[in-house]
């Protein structure tokens, strides 16, 4: 096994470097872009492999059936796959239009000079830790949001830690990520479209919304690229969802779980179960095809919109 | 009503939805950055407080985690492990990101670049967790070989240098800092390749004849030469990639997973995100509250980062 290693991760690092440096840049070069490729092959045949025992004796069953069951090694993914969905859906929900939001009053509302302030706050929210997050949902957004869902419509939400709580705070989380995408592409407008926009006597908000229908590739793309952050996202989710990974629901005023928080939840006694190891590589095989599908589609939609 | 007051109307009414829209924007834009300070003045102001209850700052920083039944404590091990995994893991995100984005931003009219790219893309929007599964896979695959035929002979060679290099160097457990130092690299090398990337890319071509014809070899040219051009949009990236992983849960869980002691970095390793994770979801008011003060040094360290990557970017 350490052969196969050496051979697949370290060797071609130490060959391509060897190159670079001393015999021809451009081959050393080409080493670096097959290692990245390898990895994510590496990756991907990794996770088949360590899921191929519960893939074997269930089939596909593990993904379409319902019930974690560790004693009776019964387990099926499905309550969590239709968590991860139910929480997306919230989350990108209520973060598309703060992130059209932000790209607008970057580009359009803030005086030039505040524009790069607001910029890196918004950046900033992409750069904090996902545990800070998971920590403030866990002791203010969830009672917070329990208390407000539960002045608006009585009873509905009778635990702090819910899908909507989850998504609630993914929102939050995802809005830069797709806001970088959307405020790229509004600021590759061209000047003659802008100036022909105003010339006809758009009014400023006019303006904008021509202007997002122009750059309509990129909200598409800004959607996908967050829409895979919020189906991956682990810890945050993990510490507000509620960890509830018996019971199906779609309700989402309910705990219930996601694949990611699953797997976080769920690892550290595994090793005690025969197949409960493979479900959740199973799960995480689950992952990763999501994440290369959704960011194909991404980058597909955005390198065919370039302007 | 004559057609020259419908269009003062008309106009009127568009000034109105103007307006409407315009405020509509800002209020969704500033509804994204709202929960950042919410945030942030939460963590302080119970970080701040909890720090102070539990023994002071210099004892918070150095002193072991509080058991249930203590009154203070600290993070003094997992401050030590994060520093190490951070920086391990940073040297090696650069060491492979740099030159892989060089390449997809250089070479960008190879057909196996844009391959590489795509690659880069897909791995920067990987969930994290599934990373941390992955070299935790790989590290179970390879430990047994790994020890045996490596670490073993090796730890016995160098034991005449002294008892404190067993601490870095010799036989791995399943969990160690190394993997968690490897998982948070995979993490920061596509960052990093992505912004040299369009760093390298957004060289005027004048600029790249002059460097070659000055810089004679290749590798000069790029590597020395353009470097130049380069260095502050690579050292931002670095930076913010160095933010980002310091800050990262998810990979660590099954590759450092985590210590309550100081311990060799050959074994499970504590960090300081691992322990707001682990003491927020205990029942325990002290632990709860070492958590926020682990989240207000934590958040203090990544604050600095990001501010220094703005300044001198």
């Amino acid at each position: 096994m350490l052969g196969f290693l050496l051979v697949v991760l370290l060797i071609p690092y130490l060959i391509a470097a060897y190159g670079l440096l001393f015999v021809k840049l451009r081959w050393g070069l080409r080493l670096f872009g097959a290692f990245i490729v390898a990895t994510i092959g590496l990756l991907t045949v990794m996770f088949l492999v360590e899921a191929y025992p519960i893939i074997a004796r269930d089939g596909v069953a593990v993904f379409l059936q319902t019930g974690w069951d560790p004693v009776r090694e019964s387990y099926g993914v499905l309550q969590a796959l239709t968590g991860t969905v139910l929480t997306s859906a919230v989350a990108m929900a209520l973060a598309m239009p703060m992130a059209l939001g932000v790209a607008v009053t970057i580009n359009e509302i803030l005086p030039a000079r505040w524009r790069g302030v607001f910029g890196s706050l918004v950046d900033l929210t992409a750069t904090m830790p996902t545990v800070i997050y998971g920590l403030w949902g866990l002791f203010v957004l969830g009672p917070t949001l329990q208390s407000l869902v539960n002045t608006l419509a009585r009873d509905t939400m009778t635990s702090p830690y819910t899908l909507f709580t989850a998504g609630v705070l993914l929102a939050i989380m995802i809005t830069p990520y797709a806001a970088a995408v959307i405020r790229e592409g509004y600021a590759l407008v061209p000047k003659p479209v802008e100036e022909a926009i105003y010339a006809v006597g758009a009014t400023r908000f006019e303006a904008a919304l021509i202007k997002l229908r122009y750059v309509r590739n990129y909200i598409l793309g800004g959607f996908f690229l967050a829409l895979g952050r919020a189906m991956g996202e682990t810890v945050a989710v993990a510490m507000v969802v509620g960890g509830n990974f018996v019971r199906f629901t779609t309700n989402i005023f309910e705990s219930g779980i996601t694949i990611s928080s699953l797997i976080a939840l769920q690892f550290p006694n595994a090793a005690s179960y025969q197949y409960m190891v493979p479900a959740l590589f199973a799960g995480a095989l689950l992952l990763t095809l999501f994440g290369l599908a959704i960011n194909a589609v991404a980058i597909y939609i955005i390198q065919r919109g370039q302007i | 009503m004559t057609a020259e007051r419908k269009a003062e109307n008309i106009t009127a009414v568009r000034m109105v939805i103007n307006w409407l829209g315009l405020g509509l924007f800002a209020l969704l834009g500033v509804a994204a950055v709202v929960p950042l300070f919410l945030i942030i003045g939460d963590v302080y102001v119970k970080g701040i407080d909890a720090i102070n209850r539990l023994g002071g700052l210099w004892h918070f920083l150095t002193g072991l985690p509080p058991t249930p039944y203590e009154e203070s404590g600290g993070i003094g091990p997992m401050l030590v492990g994060t520093l190490y995994m951070t920086v391990l893991g940073a040297l090696l995100g650069i060491a492979v990101g740099f030159p892989l984005g060089v390449y997809i931003g250089e070479m960008r009219r190879e057909k196996f670049a844009n391959v590489a790219r795509a690659g880069v893309n897909v791995l920067v929007e990987f969930p994290t967790i599934v990373i941390g599964l992955f070299v935790y896979a790989v590290m179970s695959l390879a430990k047994e070989d790994l020890n045996l035929y490596l670490l073993d002979p090796l730890s016995r060679t160098i034991s005449p240098v002294g008892g404190w290099i067993t601490q870095f160097i010799g036989p791995l457990d399943g969990f160690n800092a190394y993997a968690g130092a490897a998982a948070l690299s995979i993490i920061m090398i596509p960052y990093v390749a992505l912004i040299t990337a369009s760093a390298y890319a957004s060289i005027e071509q004048p600029l790249r004849e002059a460097a070659y014809a000055t810089g004679g070899r290749e590798f000069n040219a790029l590597f020395v030469v353009l470097r130049k051009a380069v260095s502050r949009a690579v050292l931002t990236a670095a930076l913010l990639g160095t933010a980002k992983i310091a800050g990262e849960t998810a990979p660590l869980l099954f590759t450092a997973f985590g210590n309550f002691y100081y311990a060799p970095f050959t074994g499970p390793t504590a960090a300081v995100p691992l322990w707001v994770w682990y003491a927020a979801q205990t029942p325990y008011e002290v632990q709860i509250a070492s958590a926020y003060g682990a989240a207000a040094v934590l958040l203090t360290i990544i604050l600095t980062i990001f501010i220094i990557a703005r300044i001198r970017g």
